[in-house]
């Protein structure tokens, strides 16, 4: 109880530093910025479901911003970015714009679409950041996210690829391309499904037999194209209703979320499950929940990379806070962190040629988990995302036409 | 102080605080509902939002959904829970843990609930393991799909399991207050043990148990994080539906949502009327 | 005798029903990793409780918030339900049925109708995302259950020994804790039971009023049941289920009587 009043108390006080006017603090040097955040709170909303991801942000990052910086981090654990860009907007609507509850979000494509197209983003500050010459611009895949300019309105934090796991003591060679796996599902009834879109992970699978519809993505990339999709879409909602029979539950239902996917493939009752970020692989064999035969890969007409940002809601006030952890999340130092199998294990967002010989050696050091394919591998056939417009048209159709 | 001033100067805080919040909330949700959101430009008030779900399949399948759970959960609950009262009523052996155990199942919020129902009952749970050593299923696929079902059945098991507990004691509550004299006057003019029960107990009972169903009802037509957790991707059961609307980052599909919570909230109201002519005596006090 | 045996049977079924649901659970959190077939786990560990006992998982202050905001909301609505259970209790007055109505509606209407219009208004009033908004958001359906509970033990009370005590030059102070709780005083108990209890199970109206960042327990389970971390999820539900298990047993050892101690509160 007294602990409860004291952060009751903690927060109130937390608002008397307030440095809610982004347009003052892009005026400042990196030093002063510094100094205006020494003393405050960050609110840092993040997918809360991995035990070692908020390990590492409440331990590692949340003791360094202490340390170093003097700033509290409160890691606001959430199940969906989707409400968060939800609140937002909401405090907006309301006329809320110096005093939201959000201080960063931990977030990319549709859900960055969203805030950018809502103005609901702090744009226009990175060159501020010391670590901002380890971030490669000029890279498509960290300037663009989901095909949206990212316009110095976020900072990359991981770079992920979709691959596949299976366990390979059950099965031992798994089909290695799109063709070969429709083939598989249809040969072994039941033991394939995927998650329902809008479902994140299930949207990017369906993505994927989109692109295979389309005979790759090159046709596919830029602005949306209604022609275009309703050419592919036709071919893509054919192909993934004749695999439907052969599905788990004979495909009248679908999982609703990666994790219901997940838990089918650990009980072996589906042989593959797949996702965005490899190492969550590598964390569920650690966790027991997978067994250790389990391997990843890749196929070989490419998987779907990009990269996860995070975002400083307009109306944060918290500016300075949120920066300086910005800052410290690009540092090499926090990104080989993350980088270590038995913490995370996620591919990073800065060049590690940019880094301090003692980084550069440390990420050399790095032993993969062996479930884990590695992201060089992975990146051999690697497929761009498309533009957000696409990603809610592919999803709003698969409702319509094959998940009814 | 008159006796007419007085008992509402002594309702008033919670009169004034639920009347401030509760009907502050439903007001704004109704105004909302009927497209009257002036901050994004919608300044004529019309019926289109109700329109719109009225005429969407995907709509009328979740209103469906939401009202077989309630129902079924509700009928189930309430059958078991009268006959957990009537037990509890007897004296045997183990009488005071079963006691403890319904009071103990009151106190384990609803989440709670689900999950160990989700681990219990799917295809991979706890029954399946045990049907598997029994040798009756060779892999999940065969035991029978219970969680993300067509039927809800483990949102129900979830209502069932949480809400017999609640009614049961209610109705144990009235048949303490049942004087003994009635049941014994029957039994002494001759009749059975299901007779007493069918025209002397179970009429006492009722307002209790239309009360108490009433509630559980509500709470199971109404509530969102057991659907989600248990429910099948399509029909989504109707609270969570309206969430999904309320967190779609298109504005102009608020006044949908809130037409969906408003429909809820009507649902309700229709509960609410059947708890007062049953429940609400026409004078408290004789 | 069968009777004796069916009854003996009856009660066997219902106390394992009762308590299945909270078996896996218990094992999960002990668990590491427990697949399809294996009746129990192959591996056993504590790292779930490790973790969820930790300062990083936040599970405890999460513990301590839940159990603030439960507390508040207790009292607040005791101190308002008092008066109302008196009025309803003890007069009769024209629109009495109007006023129970309205104070029965917030019990039965579901969150999901009201939250959303709620997370509005109280943006509006600088609310939101505070301990102070999400006990007043908790007190819409907890006032209903304090206000019907006490009101039923005004019903049954006499106010003539209130007024003999303050003839006899008693402050209203002393009339109240030595005539008036002493009478009431079981159902004020019970009715704080309920508030505290469908407070601290409070899900949607936390998360849409406390913004996410009044983080209470049912979240945290939440996110972790969301993500598939079946082992800590089995020791955070434990732990969420673990205080409600003590306030019983210390109401239960309170109201002495054969009856189950919650039904007293419920009695018409």
């Amino acid at each position: 109880m007294l602990r409860s009043l004291a952060a009751l108390l903690l927060l109130t006080t937390a608002a008397a530093a307030d440095t809610a006017d982004g347009q003052a603090l892009k005026a400042m040097t990196w030093d002063q910025i510094v100094e205006e955040a020494r003393g405050g709170t960050v609110n840092w909303f993040m997918w809360g479901g991995a035990d070692n991801i908020n390990a590492y942000v409440s331990g590692y990052v949340a003791d360094r911003l202490k340390s170093d910086y003097d700033i509290t981090l409160n890691r606001v654990p959430i199940t969906d970015a989707a409400e968060i860009v939800n609140l937002v907007l909401t405090e907006k609507e309301a006329g809320v714009t110096d005093a939201g509850t959000v201080d960063l979000i931990w977030i990319n494509g549709e859900n960055f679409r969203s805030m950018k197209q809502a103005d609901l983003a702090f744009c226009g500050y990175t060159d501020l950041f010391p670590n901002n010459t380890l971030v490669n611009w000029d890279n498509p895949a960290i300037a663009n996210d989901f095909g949206v300019p990212v316009d110095g309105c976020e900072v990359p934090w991981n770079t992920v690829q979709f691959a596949f796991a299976h366990d390979s003591a059950t099965l031992v060679d798994p089909p290695r391309d799109m063709a070969g796996l429709l083939a598989w599902i249809k040969a072994n009834p039941g033991r394939f499904t995927y998650p329902a879109p809008p479902d994140f992970t299930g949207s990017v699978f369906v993505r994927h037999v989109f692109y295979h519809a389309a005979g790759g993505p090159d046709a596919l990339l830029g602005p949306f194209d209604q022609a275009r999709f309703d050419a592919v879409a036709a071919k893509t909602w054919a192909i993934l209703n004749e695999i439907e029979p052969f599905l788990w539950r004979e495909g009248r239902t679908y999982p609703t979320t990666v994790t219901q996917l997940n838990e089918l493939f650990a009980n072996g009752e589906v042989a593959f499950t797949f996702n965005y970020d490899p190492a969550q692989f590598g964390i569920a064999v650690q966790a027991g929940i997978y067994p250790e035969t389990v391997r990843s890969y890749g196929l070989a007409d490419g998987t779907i990379g990009n990269t996860n940002y995070t975002l400083i809601p307009f109306n944060s006030p918290n500016k300075a806070a949120a920066m300086v952890l910005q800052n410290l999340l690009l540092s090499g130092e926090a990104q080989l962190e993350k980088a270590k199998a038995e913490v995370w294990g996620a591919a990073p967002a800065i060049e590690i040629g940019r880094t301090s010989p003692q980084v550069q050696a440390g990420f050399a050091a790095i032993e993969a988990h062996p479930s884990v394919v590695p992201a060089a591998e992975l990146a051999k056939a690697a497929l761009p995302e498309l533009q957000a417009d696409w990603l809610t048209a592919i999803e709003a159709g698969w409702t319509a036409n094959v998940g009814n | 102080m008159s006796r007419r001033t007085r008992p509402l100067l002594l309702l008033a805080p919670a009169l004034v605080l639920l009347g401030g919040l509760f009907f502050a909330g439903l007001g704004l949700g109704l105004v909302r509902s009927f497209r009257y959101m002036p901050a994004l430009g919608l300044d004529t008030p019309d019926l289109a939002a109700y329109a719109a779900i009225l005429q969407s399949g995907t709509f009328l399948a979740s209103l469906g959904l939401s009202l077989w759970i309630a129902a079924a959960s509700t009928v189930l609950a309430s059958i078991l829970a009268l006959g957990t009262a009537l037990l509890l009523r007897e004296t045997f052996p183990g009488r005071a843990l079963i006691g403890f155990l319904v009071q103990l199942n009151l106190t384990i919020p609803h989440v709670v609930g689900a999950i160990g129902i989700l681990y219990l009952v799917s295809q991979s749970g706890s029954f399946a393991r045990l049907a598997f050593a029994a040798g009756l299923v060779a892999v999940p696929s065969d035991f029978p799909p219970l969680t993300h079902d067509p039927l809800a059945i483990g949102i129900i098991l979830t209502y069932v399991w949480k809400e017999l507990p609640f009614i049961a004691l209610i109705l144990l509550a009235n048949l303490q207050a049942i004087p003994p004299g009635h049941e014994a006057a029957a039994r002494s003019l001759g009749a059975g043990r299901w007779q007493v029960l069918r025209h002397v107990t179970l009429p006492l009972l009722m307002p209790g148990l239309v009360a108490a169903s009433s509630l559980v009802f509500a709470f199971a037509f109404g509530a969102y994080e057991i659907p989600l957790l248990l429910g099948a991707h399509a029909p989504e059961a109707l609270p969570v539906a309206t969430w999904r609307g309320f967190t779609a980052v298109d504005l102009m599909h608020r006044p949908e949502a809130y037409a969906m919570a408003m429909i809820v909230a009507l649902v309700s109201a229709v509960l609410l009327a059947l708890y007062a002519s049953f429940a609400l005596p026409r004078r408290a006090r004789p | 005798m069968t009777v004796a045996r069916l009854q003996l049977m009856a009660g066997v079924v219902l106390a394992a029903a009762l308590i299945a649901p909270l078996v896996p659970l218990a094992i999960w959190s002990f668990a590491h990793g427990w697949r399809f077939p294996d009746l129990m786990p192959r591996q056993y560990s504590l790292a779930a409780w490790t973790f969820a006992l930790s300062a990083q998982s936040g599970v405890l202050s999460s513990l301590w918030t839940t159990f603030a905001i439960a507390g508040a909301t207790t009292v607040v609505a005791a101190v308002i339900g008092l008066p109302a259970g008196r009025a309803l209790g003890l007069y009769d007055f024209p629109g009495k049925r109007i006023v129970l109505l309205l104070l029965i509606a917030p019990a039965l209407v579901p969150a999901i109708a009201i939250a959303p219009g709620l997370h509005a208004v109280f943006l509006h009033l600088g609310l939101s995302a505070s301990w102070t908004g999400v006990v007043l958001a908790h007190l819409i359906p907890v006032i209903p259950y304090m206000t019907l509970i006490l009101a039923a033990a005004f019903a049954r009370f006499d106010p003539v020994h209130e007024d003999q005590a303050r003839s006899l030059g008693a402050r209203p102070w002393q009339v109240f804790r030595h005539i008036t709780l002493p009478m009431i005083g079981p159902s004020l108990l019970i009715g704080s039971l309920f508030a505290f209890l469908v407070s601290w199970s409070q899900y949607l109206l936390t998360l849409v009023i406390g913004g996410g960042k009044v983080q209470t327990l049912p979240l945290t389970l939440y996110s972790f049941a969301a993500a598939g971390r079946n082992d800590i999820t089995g020791a955070i539900a434990l732990i969420y289920i673990l205080p409600g298990v003590v306030v019983l047993i210390f109401t239960a050892r309170r109201i002495t009587g054969r009856h189950p101690s919650l039904a007293r509160g419920l009695a018409p």
